[in-house]
C-alpha cells in the first residue's frame, strides 16, 4: 500500500499516532475515516514532493507534515463538535476530566474562587434533589388519596373508624364538602385528585429531565471557563512557552 | 517568521494585541474558507489533496493543509456534499468530494451574501442598491 522508507514510515506513524489520540473523543466510527484521509492526503502529498524536488525523503515528508500542520491544528475544529455532540454519551469521562482540570488549574484561579463555584454547584445540586423529593412527595400523595378512594367505594366503614380513631383529620369546609357527598361520591373525588396529583408528578417528571440537562450544561460551561481561564493565566506566567507555540497557532490558520 | 511577531518580544500589552488579531483573521476565513471550499466543489469534483491544491495552486493564499478535512467533514454531515471511496491506481484509496443539490442551492445564496458584505467593507453602495431593487436585504442568517 505504501512504499515509504522506513525512517519516513515511523515518521508518519508518529504523526498519525498523535493524531489519533487527540481525535479520542471523536466516535470511533468517524475516527477511522478521518484518519484514512489524512493517511491518504500524506501520501499524495508526498508523491507529489518527490515529483517536485530533489531533496532526502526525510526532508520531504517533514515538509508534507509541515504543510498539513500539528494534529493540534488538524483536529481544532473536529473537536469542539464531537465534544458538543458526544455530551450525553461521555458524561461520566467529561466529569472525570473537569475534577482533574480544577485540581490541576484550581490553583491560579486562587482556592477562594474555586470555593465559590463549588459552593454554586452544590447549590445548583441541592435544587435538583429538592425538586426531585418533591416530586416524590407528590406522587405518594396521589396513591394515598387513590388508596383512599377506593377504600371508601368499596369499604365505606373502614374510612368511618379512621375518622373515629382521629387518623383522618379535616377541616372544616373540607369536611363540609364531604358530608354534603355520598360515601361513593367521596371516593369518586378522592380518585379524581389522586389522578391530577399524578398527572402533576408526571409532568415535574418529564421537567426534570430538562432541569438536570440544563444543570449538565451549566457545570460543562464553567470547567470550560475555568479552562480557558488557566490558560490564559498560564500563558501570562509563561511568555516564553506562548513564543514557542506561535507555530501552532500562526495566523496560518 | 509572520509579521507581527515582533510584538511577541514586548511583554504582556502587545501580546493581547497579537493575539487578538490572530483570533480575527481565524474567525474571518474560518466561514470564507467554507465558502472557497464549497466554490472548487461547484465546479468540480476533488479528493482532499488536489482539494488543496486547487485552493493553493495561485500561492496568495497559506492554508494549513489538515484543516480542510474538518471543514469537509462538517458538509458531509450537513449533507452539502456527497463522498465515496474510490480505488486509485497509486497507493491508498482516495475520498472524492462533490457538492450536493442542496449544497449547490446554499452556496449560490451565500455567494450572494459575500458580495453584499463585500459592499459593504469595500463601501461599494452600488451593489447594495441594486440588491436592494431586486429585494434582497442584507441578513446574516443564525445557524
Amino acid at each position: 500500500m505504501n512504499n515509504y522508507s522506513d525512517t519516513v514510515g515511523k515518521i508518519v506513524e508518529s504523526y498519525m499516532n498523535r493524531l489519533k489520540t487527540r481525535l479520542r473523543p471523536v466516535p470511533a466510527r468517524e475516527r477511522d475515516e478521518f484518519l484514512r484521509e489524512i493517511r491518504s492526503h500524506i501520501y499524495e502529498s508526498y508523491l507529489q514532493a518527490a515529483g517536485d524536488a530533489e531533496s532526502d525523503d526525510v526532508t520531504r515528508i517533514l515538509g508534507v507534515l509541515g504543510k498539513l500542520g500539528e494534529p493540534a491544528e488538524v483536529v481544532a475544529d473536529r473537536l469542539s463538535e464531537a465534544m458538543m455532540n458526544s455530551g450525553t454519551r461521555r458524561k461520566f469521562p467529561l466529569h472525570i476530566v473537569a475534577g482533574v482540570l480544577i485540581a490541576l488549574f484550581g490553583i491560579p484561579l486562587g482556592f477562594g474562587g474555586v470555593a465559590v463555584l463549588a459552593g454554586v454547584l452544590v447549590a445548583l445540586t441541592g435544587i435538583v434533589l429538592s425538586f426531585y423529593a418533591t416530586m416524590a412527595v407528590v406522587f405518594l400523595t396521589g396513591t394515598l388519596l387513590l388508596v383512599l378512594g377506593m377504600m371508601r367505594i368499596y369499604e365505606p366503614a373502614v374510612w368511618d373508624r379512621l375518622l373515629a380513631y382521629g387518623v383522618i383529620q379535616m377541616d372544616g369546609p373540607v369536611a363540609a364538602l364531604f358530608d354534603q357527598l355520598t360515601p361513593l361520591g367521596q371516593g369518586v373525588l378522592m380518585i379524581v385528585l389522586a389522578g391530577v396529583f399524578v398527572v402533576c408528578g408526571l409532568a415535574m417528571l418529564w421537567l426534570g429531565k430538562h432541569l438536570t440537562r440544563g444543570l449538565r450544561f451549566l457545570f460543562i460551561l464553567v470547567f470550560d471557563w475555568i479552562r480557558k481561564l488557566a490558560t490564559r493565566i498560564r500563558h501570562r506566567i509563561f511568555p516564553i512557552e506562548r513564543e514557542l507555540l506561535q507555530f501552532d497557532s500562526a495566523p496560518g490558520f | 517568521m509572520e509579521p507581527g511577531t515582533l510584538y511577541y518580544r514586548i511583554p504582556f500589552i502587545m501580546r493581547y494585541t497579537e493575539e487578538g488579531r490572530d483570533n480575527r483573521v481565524v474567525q474571518l476565513r474560518k466561514g470564507i474558507i467554507e465558502l472557497a471550499v464549497m466554490a472548487v466543489l461547484y465546479r468540480d469534483r476533488h479528493y482532499g489533496y488536489s482539494l488543496v491544491r486547487v485552493l493553493t495552486e495561485d500561492g496568495t493564499i497559506s492554508l494549513k493543509e489538515g484543516t480542510i478535512y474538518p471543514i469537509l467533514a462538517r458538509l458531509d454531515r450537513d449533507g452539502l456534499v456527497r463522498s465515496e471511496w474510490v480505488e486509485s491506481d497509486q497507493g491508498p484509496p482516495r475520498k472524492y468530494y462533490a457538492l450536493s443539490p442542496a449544497g449547490r442551492r446554499l452556496f449560490s445564496e451565500l455567494t450572494e451574501e459575500l458580495d453584499l458584505l463585500v459592499s459593504l467593507v469595500k463601501n461599494d453602495w452600488a451593489v447594495r442598491e441594486n440588491s436592494d431593487a431586486s429585494g434582497k436585504k442584507l441578513l446574516i442568517r443564525k445557524r
